[in-house]
């Protein structure tokens, strides 16, 4: 044994400072109610040094998930999965399980188990191209894409550039791609990784992949989707989901058998089940460990609000909204809308979300921005009820399960407000 | 008269239902803009007026006698294909001829000018010639909940609310007039004008959709389509919403 060289220990003793004045940070916005602290707690580490990351991503083994729907609740499954198979996993397994994905919120859920060996992490899609250079995952995960927050992420594209640079850059150092076949942005995304395997997941939105990312023409898209102007083509799949089956090139069949509800999450679960092999976990194994994820950050939850039990289901984009709605059964149903940043300050949307489904049934719109909806089920012609406070919108429907749908923020409040966080 | 001036002072009263129709929502559709065909089509249906929506997609021939054609806002790859799109097919440009309305949106909007240019890239690039207007490459990006004051035909005036969403920057030439006069917002080019009309050619900025969120447009296009006045349809719920948007709007100095 003996002294660490000094350039080797004074950065490790910056991380370590860090670490304890976000630990710091952490305590006292907890002590002021405001939360977990997991957010402040990442951006103090930060300012205290700006290597944090970097040093924290070091060593450990990293799957990482992105995409524009889905991330939260595949981390949790791919979780799971590895947990399943991984001894003392508690020690060894470090995840960003709630939802915090920038910077901050993985450095934050880092610096807490800086001795857990594997990580498995959320991350915004914007954090991608520094992922794949800092933390050399070993698979990355490529869900979907599709538009939201528009007042922020003008180019869908221009995401997926930023994708395919990094992987480009990172040429066999770089990660093992799991990724969505059926998702055009994805398959041309995905192009520049040293090894792809993809998941056919199903019909699901397309309406975001009118053209050719690579070259601008527009796609057929029939059985699949096809670019009739140059070579991007939707690509032979690993795996093929059917039903609750995953389905393997050589017919293998595995069988789901999932607690979370709905096509949206199968085709989650499935690229989950491919990362974690790449990881070296065992299907068989990866599916019990899946098999108990039930309500990822307050997902799907079921909570009681005064004299009311209800379900909570998240919705971000018109694609959240093609696979929750037909989820949510329940008459009447509460749709909660908001449009501060993280929900997108501009709700154009609402018209991109087939709400006349809902005809013949009874919507309690909700949230500050319950009118923009009201006015968009008058169109619709859906039987409607405007009561913008979220409580009383809830409260009063005993004797049902309540379905309630909401964009990020409203979302995050009923977690709060059902005991949830 | 001959050929040569094909457009009808009147429109001819249409024969079966009204004729809304919806060019290329998958390229110009990304920002909620088919809500104003969904709207025009509704506001017509509950006068008890008969109206059909017709979403056309390229490779489709868009219909020729329409009433009232709708373009919405895309991205900057899908707004030349749109563009290249409605040139080679000509539809378009008949319909005007016979007398129906245009009613187009954010990079809808741009396309109809003489020029346009896209997203960072300096290049040029030639409209369908509907406006007299051309769109450069902004200062900085227009983003944010919008109010303007809405110059009506009759001289009268109402206020438009939406939320624009735009890098390119619009100059007006002679033959086009302002559709509106800027409160809150950048408008066509932060000079105090937004969008443009031009005959039977009304282009804009906001998304919103703007005609959900503002009645009286819609329906003085639907007026125009059909050549003739209708009456009014109360909507409560969209009368606070428009109170509540246009005070939120000038809390706004931006």
């Amino acid at each position: 044994m003996g002294l660490m060289p000094d350039r080797d220990l004074l950065p490790q003793l910056r991380l370590r400072l860090a670490t304890q004045a976000g630990r710091a940070a952490a305590l006292a916005s907890r002590m002021a109610g405001k939360g977990s602290g997991a957010s402040i707690r990442g951006k103090v580490m930060l300012q205290v040094d700006p290597d944090a990351l970097a040093k924290l991503l070091r060593n450990r083994r990293i799957a990482a998930v992105t995409g524009t729907n889905g991330k939260t609740t595949t981390t949790h499954l791919l979780t799971a999965a590895i947990r399943q198979g991984t001894t003392d996993p508690d020690r060894r397994v470090v995840t960003n399980a709630d939802g915090a994905n920038l910077y901050h919120g993985i450095a934050s859920a880092l610096g807490e188990q800086p001795r857990a060996d594997i990580a498995i992490l959320e991350t915004d899609e914007r954090v991608v191209p520094r992922m794949v250079r800092d933390g050399r995952p070993e698979v990355l995960v490529l869900l979907n894409f599709s538009r939201d927050q528009m007042d922020r992420n003008h180019e869908i594209k221009f995401l997926g550039r930023s994708w395919r640079e990094a992987l480009a850059e990172a040429g066999e150092d770089g990660p093992v791609v799991v990724a969505n076949s059926r998702d055009p942005l994805v398959v041309w995304a995905a192009g520049t990784a040293r090894k792809t395997i993809w998941v056919d997941t199903g019909a699901g939105w397309n309406q975001d992949a009118a053209l050719c990312p690579e070259c601008g023409a527009v796609l057929v898209h029939e059985d699949r989707w096809d670019c009739p102007n140059c070579e991007l083509t939707e690509p032979q799949a690993e795996y093929r989901v059917d039903g609750d089956e995953v389905i393997e090139r050589d017919g293998t069949t595995w069988t789901l058998d999932l607690q979370v509800p709905g096509r949206f999450n199968r085709a989650n679960a499935a690229q989950a089940l491919a990362a974690a092999r790449v990881m070296g976990i065992e299907p068989k194994v990866a599916l019990e460990g899946m098999h108990e994820v039930t309500s990822p950050a307050g997902r799907y939850a079921t909570t009681t609000f005064g004299d009311t039990t209800a379900r909570l289901l998240l919705a971000k984009n018109p694609a959240g909204w093609a696979e929750s709605l037909p989820l949510a059964q329940s008459d009447p149903l509460v749709l909660a809308i908001d449009a501060v940043a993280a929900d997108g300050k501009d709700v154009s949307w609402l018209w991109d979300v087939d709400y006349e489904q809902l005809r013949g049934r009874r919507v309690v719109c909700t949230g500050p921005r319950a009118l923009d909806l009201a006015v968009r089920l008058d169109y619709a012609g859906v039987e409607h009820i405007v009561q913008p406070d979220l409580m009383a919108a809830i409260s009063g429907h005993p004797g049902m399960l309540l379905d309630v749908i909401s964009t990020y923020t409203p979302f995050q409040q009923l977690r709060k407000l059902g005991g949830l966080a | 008269m001959s050929s040569s001036n094909p457009a009808p002072s009147t429109p001819v009263t249409p024969i079966g239902p009204v004729k809304i129709v919806l060019v290329y929502q998958s390229l110009l559709g990304i920002y909620g803009d088919r809500g104003n065909a969904v709207v025009c089509r509704e506001r017509l249906t509950r006068r008890g007026i008969d109206a059909e929506m017709v979403v056309v997609e390229p490779g489709d021939a868009l219909p020729t006698d329409g009433q009232l054609y709708l373009l919405g806002g895309g991205e900057d790859m899908a707004q030349i294909s749109a563009m290249k799109a409605i040139r080679e097919d000509g539809g378009l440009f008949t319909a005007l001829g016979s007398g129906a309305v245009l009613f187009a949106v954010c990079a809808g909007y741009q396309i109809c000018g003489n020029t346009f240019t896209v997203g960072d890239r300096d290049e040029v690039v030639e409209g369908l010639g509907l406006l007299d207007v051309d769109t450069r490459r902004g200062t900085e990006r227009a983003v944010g909940e919008v109010l303007h004051r809405w110059n009506r035909p009759d001289g009268s005036a109402s206020l438009l609310t939406g939320f624009e969403n735009h890098g390119g920057y619009t100059t007006l030439g002679p033959k086009a007039a302002p559709l509106a006069s800027v409160e809150v917002g950048v408008g066509n080019n932060g000079q105090g004008t937004e969008g443009a009309v031009q005959g039977r050619v009304i282009g804009t900025y906001p998304h919103g959709p703007v005609l959900s969120r503002n009645p009286e447009l819609a329906d003085h296009l639907l007026e125009l389509a059909l050549g003739r006045e209708l009456e009014p349809l109360p909507m409560p719920e969209l009368d606070e919403l428009r109170a509540q948007r246009i005070a939120h709007a000038r809390t706004l100095s931006r």
